[in-house]
């Protein structure tokens, strides 16, 4: 995968990580983004506070302040309900972006 | 809906700033700590994994910041925060602000004073219901293709007849009445206007009624309608005016109402102070009434068209029912060849939301022209602050590189200098507007004159307003974004070592491309100021043909004086006696007409010599006058002699001749002693007129006409007229408007019921040139203000390149250069900025000075002296303006100058 992230990619990835994993911290999120990415997704974790800032005005996920792991306190970020509507819609919308995008590639190289 | 709820949470986002920015702060923290123990039990060092953290979030303030854009709206809040930023600025630099702010009062104040004379004269509708449906109705002489907007009673009353698409044409005419009884004369703009006037153009009255059609008839009582501001003026807005009589000309009329307010008359620049219906005009004239005169063309006529007729409809209607019109008002005692020209006439609509007006004809140009010339003042004064807002960049490259180094991106550093710029240029607007409407009423009052007094509206409007904002946004954004920009392009590493300008040698190139192009400007505006000042001097300093200087006239009218006609000749004449006795009158004189009032009388002449002038060639212009009035006005005699008392009503008729009319009519011979005689009505010819004496050449209408050939009558011989008025010149030996009480008290010794209108010759003269010294005067006030200001901005530049290269002059003057080649360094990068500037400026100027050519008298608008003076000038100016620079450069003090590197 390269550097940069597609527009909205992270929105959908955050979005599936709070869904799997629960109510979670900033840093926890990024934690699992990249130990799901297996490191090739090398991202500037500071982007992730204007997205999840984004949605939550979009009202997609909920945060309160809560205490860590060790005790440290953080914000933890949950899906609403709406988050987990759009969530479904993006999900499909991807799978068929991918299939669309296989589809095409199959093709053209076959 | 989910915009909605954006929207919201970044309001909120506003309010809750501060707790926030703690929370955001604290959130940011504790991931960076999460993380940096993360990478401390990977088995780093607590001060490496702190950094390694750091790394990964690629910069945290910049987040932070990106974060804040997402957070509020953001460009509120920073607006917000820019404004406050620029104002503290502003106020560390009190100086400097303060004249920014007046360089651009004074800028956008002109031009925005030049615009809303625009505005009032051009641009804004009539203050009537639905201005959009009005129409002027003119006459098309297909022959020559000219338009005319005059038309007769009878043609009026025809067109009344129609009941068309053009029912709703309405018809109004211009006069002046004088509304005193005897002495002094005070005049009333009057117009007389059809039944259906006020009605048609949706005008409410503010007391009592207005002129209905009921009023317009035949035989009408004598009422009169006032307007709102002459009602205020006159009866202080009381009712009880109406019922109360106005006297108008020594005729009483009844006052019925007044006019609702905001309502000055079709004719913009040209307000009524009482209406009366047209079948009133029946009381001022005797037996030739202009109701029935067929080539008396006094009405104009408007009407209101359905918002659906198209063009094609209007023009149809039109094409019917001209042939009725023209048949029914066909002028009966003309020849047969000018009844056939009246019948071809065709009658057309053009648009008329604006009203009609003279004063639009007479500046439109002179106002285009102005608005040009304070455009380019305005830019001039631009280029100015954009270089001290240069030099003042220059000294915050610091801060900037710093800001910039601490998260700042360019956009948003170059918008918040820019409302610093706007501020600035805001604040100038504000006054400019204060400033305009002061100068506008000025201008307004300046192009009024005894004769023709100018009313118009320059109440600001939203147009007026628009501008104004525009160009000041406009401005802001012009001498702030270079500036901006440049200042933002600094390389940091440099900045911040304290290298106060990386880019020196750029900046100071970028500089004089400015001056340059201030230069070329004010070469410009000079060329301008130039060539208006030289016509008007050329035009004051013409010959006349008179001395207009100690010259009292006065118009005397015995209409009220209850003088018999028969023995009006003997009063005038006992008049000029007792007025040439009065101590300080040298010399008194009567006439019909005097010069330059725009009035003539003309008709076709037959000379006795051979091949004599035919058709338009042979027309001549006349004047009666007593024997004294070429004496008094002194118009030398060059041959021949002055009438005397033996010209009489029963001698032959004689006349005095000028140059022109002896060249034109009797080529290659002496007039003396030859006659010619006039065209009379209905085709006959005159008596022999016996030429007694040749008058040096005068103007007669207008300083601009070629000399029009002139004969001048015995005031005793010919009475135009029915004798009831003249004019009377006195020549003083003191300042002639000191004479006028004792003149007053001279012709009311002889009867009180004389009414007297005074003015001087002087300021007869002046009067008629109006345009040409509003054009003069305010072109060179503005080609002064761009010299002075292009010599300021050329004075700053060189002062700042001199500090800039402080050192390197400091080096050169240690190292044994002589301190005269330093200074002529200095003024080499003068002359090369100056020599850009008239190049450009030259050029600029014999591009679009053509466009001038009709404004100007007797002079080409590509005259070489005027660009060459211009040229010199700005040269001299320039020199000057680099004297102290140039001479602060060759004396740098070698030490000093080191010492500060």
């Amino acid at each position: 995968m390269g550097q940069e992230l597609l527009q909205g990619t992270l929105d959908l990835m955050v979005l599936k990580v709070l869904e799997s994993m629960g109510p979670m911290h900033g840093y926890g999120i990024a934690r699992r983004l990249e130990q799901i990415s297996e490191n090739l997704l090398h991202m500037n974790q500071g982007t992730l506070y204007p997205a999840l800032l984004r949605l939550q005005q979009r009202g997609w996920i909920s945060s309160k302040w809560g205490a860590s792991d060790n005790n440290r306190k953080a914000k933890f970020y949950s899906l609403t309900k709406s988050g987990r509507k759009q969530l479904m819609t993006e999900e499909e919308n991807w799978g068929r972006t991918a299939a669309l995008m296989q589809r095409l590639l199959a093709e053209t190289s076959g | 809906m989910t915009q909605l709820r954006i929207l919201f949470a970044r309001v909120l986002g506003l309010f809750r700033r501060r707790r926030e920015e703690h929370e955001l702060a604290q959130e940011m923290r504790a991931h960076l700590e999460m993380l940096t123990e993360e990478i401390v039990r990977k088995g780093l060092s607590r001060s490496e994994a702190r950094y390694a953290a750091l790394r990964s979030f690629d910069g945290v303030e910049q987040n932070k910041e990106s974060y804040r854009d997402q957070r509020g709206l953001l460009w509120l809040e920073s607006f917000l925060l820019d404004v406050r930023y620029g104002l503290r600025g502003l106020a560390r630099n009190p100086g400097f602000a303060a004249m920014a702010i007046l360089t651009l009062a004074l800028g956008i104040g002109a031009n925005t004073a030049i615009f809303s004379l625009i505005d009032a004269v051009m641009l804004r509708s009539l203050p009537v219901q639905k201005p959009e449906e009005l129409v002027e109705i003119q006459r098309l002489n297909p022959r020559t293709g000219n338009a005319a907007n005059s038309f007769t009673n009878p043609m009026w009353e025809a067109f009344r007849a129609q009941q068309d698409i053009f029912s709703n044409v309405f018809a109004w005419g211009d006069d002046r009445f004088d509304l005193s009884n005897g002495g002094q004369v005070r005049n009333a703009n009057s117009m007389y206007v059809s039944g259906n006037y006020f009605e048609a153009l949706g005008v409410r009255s503010s007391f009592g009624r207005l002129i209905s059609p009921a009023d317009d008839q035949r035989g009408c009582p004598a009422v009169a309608v006032l307007s709102y501001g002459f009602w205020q003026e006159n009866y202080g807005g009381a009712p009880s005016a109406a019922g109360s009589s106005i006297s108008l000309d020594r005729h009483r009329f009844q006052i019925i109402g007044a006019t609702a307010p905001g309502f000055l008359g079709t004719e913009v620049g040209h307000n009524f102070d009482v209406a009366l219906p047209i079948c009133a005009s029946a009381y001022f004239d005797g037996k030739e009434s202009r109701l029935d005169h067929h080539s008396w063309w006094w009405l104009q006529l408007m009407s209101r068209i359905k918002p659906q007729t198209s063009s094609g409809t209007l023009k149809a209607g039109m094409e019917t029912l001209t042939p009725g019109v023209l048949a029914a008002s066909l002028p009966q005692n003309w020849p047969a060849t000018a009844q056939q020209n009246f019948l071809k006439l065709r009658l057309v609509t053009v648009p008329a939301a604006h009203g009609l007006s003279i004063l639009r004809r007479q500046f439109k140009q002179p106002l285009n022209v102005l608005m040009a010339v304070v455009g380019l003042v305005l830019l001039i004064a631009c280029a100015n602050i954009a270089s001290l807002m240069l030099a003042r960049a220059a000294g915050r490259n610091k801060e900037i590189a710093l800001r910039r180094a601490l998260g700042a991106s360019r956009t948003r550093l170059v918008r918040q200098l820019l409302t610093e710029c706007l501020l600035v240029s805001s604040a100038g607007a504000l006054l400019g507007l204060v400033f305009a409407y002061w100068a506008a009423g000025l201008l307004v009052r300046y192009i009024s004159t005894a004769r023709d007094h100018v009313f118009l509206n320059l109440a600001p409007d939203s147009r007026v307003l628009g501008f104004t904002a525009a160009i000041a946004i406009l401005t802001g954004v012009m001498f702030g974004i270079l500036p901006a920009l440049r200042s933002t392009r600094a390389s940091l590493t440099l900045a911040m070592k304290g290298k106060g300008d990386p880019e020196g040698r750029g900046r100071s190139q970028f500089s004089g491309w400015i001056v340059s192009g201030q230069v070329a400007c004010s070469m410009v505006l000079l060329v301008c100021a130039g060539l208006f000042l030289r016509s008007f001097a050329k035009l004051i300093t013409l010959d006349m043909g008179f001395d207009r200087n100690n010259v009292l006239l006065m118009h005397l009218n015995l209409e009220t004086a209850n003088v018999p006609p028969e023995q009006r000749p003997a009063v005038f004449e006992d008049l000029e006696v007792r007025l040439r006795a009065l101590p300080g009158v040298v010399s008194a004189s009567r006439s019909w007409n005097t010069p330059l009032t725009g009035y003539e009388w003309n008709q076709y002449i037959h000379p006795d010599a051979p091949n004599p002038p035919t058709g338009e060639a042979s027309l001549a212009y006349f004047n009666t006058v007593s024997p004294t009035y070429f004496e008094t006005l002194h118009m030398p005699l060059l041959a021949g002699r002055a009438f005397n008392k033996q010209d009489a009503k029963s001698t032959p008729p004689v006349a005095i001749v000028n140059q022109t009319l002896a060249r034109q009519f009797f080529a290659g011979l002496d007039p003396i002693g030859r006659t010619f005689r006039k065209d009379e009505a209905g085709g006959k010819l005159g008596p022999p007129i016996e030429v007694v004496g040749l008058v040096k050449d005068s103007k007669y209408e207008s300083l601009r006409e070629d000399t029009y050939p002139t004969a001048f009558f015995p005031i005793a011989q010919i009475t135009p007229g029915d004798g009831s008025e003249e004019s009377f010149e006195l020549r003083t030996g003191v300042r002639p408007s000191s004479l006028a009480s004792q003149v007053s008290g001279a012709v009311a010794s002889v009867n009180r019921g004389i009414s007297v209108d005074f003015h001087t010759l002087a300021e007869q003269v002046a009067d008629s040139l109006v345009q040409e010294r509003l054009l003069a005067l305010l072109s060179g006030f503005f080609g002064g203000l761009a010299l002075l200001l292009a010599m300021i901005g050329l004075y700053g530049t060189l002062s700042y390149l001199v500090t800039q290269r402080q050192t390197e002059f400091g080096v050169r003057l240690a190292l044994g250069a002589a301190p005269g080649s330093i200074l002529r360094m200095v003024m080499r990068d003068m002359g090369v900025v100056l020599a850009g500037g008239l190049v450009a400026g030259v050029c600029i100027s014999l591009a679009t000075v053509q466009l001038l050519q009709n404004l100007l008298f007797n002079l080409h608008a590509r005259d070489a002296l005027t660009l060459l003076a211009s040229a010199g000038t700005l040269a001299a100016a320039a020199f000057i303006a680099a004297c102290l620079p140039a001479y602060r450069a060759a004396h740098v003090d070698p030490m000093v100058a080191l010492r500060e590197e």
